[in-house]
């Protein structure tokens, strides 16, 4: 079974790539065994709905914009190496979250700690060129729209 | 008479009027905040330390600290509450639809949206002259109760809660922590928590059993809010005139199931907390000063009574004082007033001190409220938010959140305030749960594993950080059983067949005026709106974090989180100041269940990621 997302905040620009992409990923044609599902909620509420959730996932393909120093524009694939940070960067990601905070890496920080993620998470991701309010994307990251949506579909059938 | 400041009297029949004679009866001279001293002192002493906290953390959004310590007297010389970021929600809703409102406001918050959405509406009703029929109030209610069943524990057990854990305590003072390990808790038998050694290693971050209970017992009520709201934190259901949901006997069902889940787990909470409460006291009668302050607050009731509101600013002091939450302020431990209109006359908001520009250069748009009653040219109607970024500065402007007042007095929000006005005023309608005696509030909880079980909260003596969070642990069980009560009310309402929810309404195209006189997990909430040719003219939000975290006002008051760091002994253990946490401070702080507006700079490995996120801003000004 594989989870797909896309995380973000809507109307932020560049930073809300993973929000708007997952509407299109959403009305996709997909296996069976691939669930496409918003989760952009704050990560405690991911966790606890993983946690009671019958399915239990293989694989998880994520989507989203994140602040790495890169070349605007830039989209990496990478499978999550899943290592987390010492506790005292646990708990606060965990009151962060638990505020209602919406973000890629708390999620995969606060999901990995309580044990709900499979070892299989990869991640698509964009480096923001801009990240105010706004509809649109700055074209160098609206230009990498549709290979992300094939990275999405290619990781998620890899299976 | 309830003021004692404002020059305001009200004739035999007890309608408000200026009182006579006063020139200008508005009028203050802003009072200069003096720092040549301190910084003298700073200066020749190695001993005084500025201590700056940003963020302070285990807060819902970002809040910034600035103090000067005594460490040799132990003792705080200044301090300074600093909100960082404007987000402008004020802005941002003038000229549009006031159904905007409801959806715009909810996303000051990433806690309690709902109550924002829940405030907006009721301004709204007042203003469009509608209300809800009986069930789509007692909806509002239970949605509104369920939202704090999240919030307490959050707060209780994963942001204040390690405070009081082993981990701390045994760094900051070791010899409490041993003496903790052998004091038997006096309510085990209830909580299972043997020795109050054994409830702070509960409240261990991480790996305590209480903070890990606490985390999953926020699923709970928020799957029973979802279940009438449509979603949290953001409902998409409430709307004027009711809520849009389409209930029926199974989703209160639902939400009665989950409501008996919570039962048991909130009488042993109560009880826990009370233990270690009474552990401090008697380990050392000085933590009775942590966070201490004058014993004011304020508070607007909230849970209607669904026969009573109306909606209409004329009877508010009628269905205000009909609330299963009574309004009211309290001054110096007593009860001044439960009345909405005067709560609402005395209200102002000052910038002296935050970065914003004074509005009064643009008139007094309204001298008077609806009734006729007298109007200060600061009060949220008259105010306009105009912001005017500057440089920090303790002696002149240093943060986003505003000073408001009540009667040009300082008072402090938050649950506590909630619970404490319901039990002095003796008015909480009949019910077979809750009863306000004039001096407590007595919770009756029902049978489930545990026995039937007795709860009173008493007004208490002290007042101080130990006691905020004492009182949030019984608003526990007020809540539940507020919740509890309305899901029975809903279930007669359904077997007589009234389910409808909601009343049709057409915006009106004339210039209205309302306000929403509601509460959040953390206490008061207004929303103050005037509307013009069917668009918002005016929307002024005031929260319970923009009391707490309000700065000096002009009359030279510091804010309550403050003067309750100004008040608190600095007990901790250290030999040298390097060894120095603060811990009592952010007790201090932290009792008050900050909420903040949401900048947050988190230090990641080699990187400083600075992000902006979108969560709490319940003291976001605007």
């Amino acid at each position: 079974m594989v989870l797909v997302s896309g995380i973000g905040y809507s109307n932020l620009g560049d930073m809300s790539f993973g929000r708007v992409l997952l509407s299109t990923l959403v009305e996709m044609d997909w296996p069976a065994h691939v669930h496409v599902e918003d989760l952009n909620f704050g990560p405690i509420m991911i966790y606890q709905t993983l946690e009671a959730s019958p399915v239990k996932y293989d694989k998880v393909v994520l989507v989203a914009a994140a602040k790495r120093e890169r070349q605007p524009g830039t989209l990496e694939v990478y499978r999550w190496n899943g290592i987390l940070p010492e506790d005292a960067e646990i708990q606060a990601r965990i009151e962060e979250a638990i505020t209602g905070v919406i973000d890629l890496d708390n999620l995969l920080i606060v999901c990995k700690h309580f044990g709900v993620l499979p070892d299989d998470v990869t991640i698509v991701e964009v480096e923001p060129q801009t990240e105010e309010w706004g509809l649109e994307f700055s074209p160098v990251v609206a230009a990498k729209v549709n290979e992300a949506i094939n990275a999405v579909r290619d990781q998620a059938l890899a299976m | 008479m309830c003021f004692k400041n404002l020059p305001i009297e009200f004739d035999a029949q007890g309608n408000a009027q200026l009182v006579g004679g006063v020139a200008n009866p508005y009028a203050y001279t802003p009072r200069e905040i003096k720092r040549d001293k301190l910084e003298e002192l700073l200066a020749r002493n190695g001993h005084i330390k500025d201590v700056s906290i940003s963020p302070v953390t285990r807060v819902a959004g970002a809040l910034s600290f600035h103090a000067v310590a005594d460490l040799e007297k132990r003792k705080f010389l200044e301090a300074n509450s600093v909100a960082t970021i404007f987000r402008g929600y004020e802005v941002i809703l003038k000229g549009r639809d006031p159904r905007d409102a409801i959806y715009i406001s909810s996303r000051a918050c990433g806690v309690c949206g709902g109550v924002h959405s829940t405030a907006a509406c009721e301004a709204i009703e007042m203003a469009f002259g509608i209300s809800p029929p009986p069930l789509g109030t007692v909806l509002r209610n239970i949605a509104l109760s369920l939202d704090f069943l999240y919030d307490h524990p959050l707060h209780l057990f994963l942001l204040a809660g390690p405070d009081y854990s082993q981990v701390v305590v045994q760094a900051t003072s070791p010899a409490m922590w041993e003496k903790a390990q052998v004091t038997d808790a006096p309510n085990a038998e209830i909580h299972q928590f043997k020795t109050i050694g054994d409830i702070m290693k509960g409240l261990n971050p991480l790996s305590g059993k209480l903070y890990l209970d606490g985390l999953k017992m926020t699923r709970t009520p928020r799957e029973a809010y979802s279940v009438l709201f449509g979603k949290y934190p953001h409902p998409q259901t409430v709307v004027p005139g009711g809520m849009s949901s389409t209930v029926t006997i199974t989703d209160f069902n639902e939400t009665y199931t989950r409501l008996q889940k919570m039962i048991d787990w909130t009488k042993r909470m109560i009880l826990l907390w009370d233990d270690l409460t009474e552990f401090f006291y008697d380990y050392n009668p000085e933590y009775k000063k942590v966070g201490a302050r004058d014993m004011n607050m304020i508070d607007l009731g909230m849970w209607d009574d669904e026969n009573s509101y109306d909606a209409t600013y004329a009877r508010c002091n009628d269905w205000g004082e009909a609330r299963w939450a009574t309004p009211g302020v309290v001054i110096d431990g007593k009860l001044v007033t439960t009345k909405l209109q005067q709560i609402n006359l005395g209200l102002e908001e000052f910038v002296e001190h935050s970065y914003y520009e004074n509005w009064s250069q643009n008139g007094v748009r309204f001298k008077t409220d609806p009734s006729g009653a007298p109007l200060s040219p600061n009060h949220p109607w008259n105010k306009e938010t105009m912001p005017k970024p500057s440089k920090e500065s303790w002696k002149d402007r240093y943060t986003w959140s505003t000073a408001p007042r009540w009667d040009r007095q300082v008072v402090e929000a938050g649950a506590y305030a909630r619970i404490w006005t319901t039990a002095a005023a003796g008015k909480m309608p009949k019910n077979r749960f809750l009863e306000s005696t004039g001096h407590s509030l007595k919770i009756n909880m029902p049978k489930t594993m545990l026995p039937e079980m007795d709860f009173e909260w008493k007004i208490p003596e002290v007042w101080n950080a130990f006691e905020r969070n004492r009182a949030r642990a019984y608003c526990m069980g007020y809540n539940l059983m507020v919740a509890y009560s309305m899901v029975l009310k809903a279930f007669d309402y359904l077997r007589k067949g009234e389910d409808k929810v909601s009343t049709k309404f057409e915006t009106p195209k004339g210039e209205r005026i309302g306000v929403g006189f509601w509460g959040a997990g953390r206490g008061y909430l207004s929303h103050h709106l005037t509307l013009d040719k069917g668009v918002i003219t005016n929307y002024q939000i005031v929260t319970p974090s923009t009391f707490n975290a309000s700065p000096h006002d002009p009359f030279g008051n510091p804010g309550p989180y403050e003067e309750a760091v100004m008040n608190t002994p600095i007990i901790e253990d250290y030999s040298k100041p390097e060894e120095f946490t603060g811990v009592d401070m952010l007790r201090a702080i932290r009792s008050f269940d900050p909420c903040m507006p949401c900048t947050t700079h988190i230090y990641g490995g080699e990187r400083e990621i600075v992000r902006e996120v979108n969560t709490c801003a319940c003291s976001a000004e605007g």
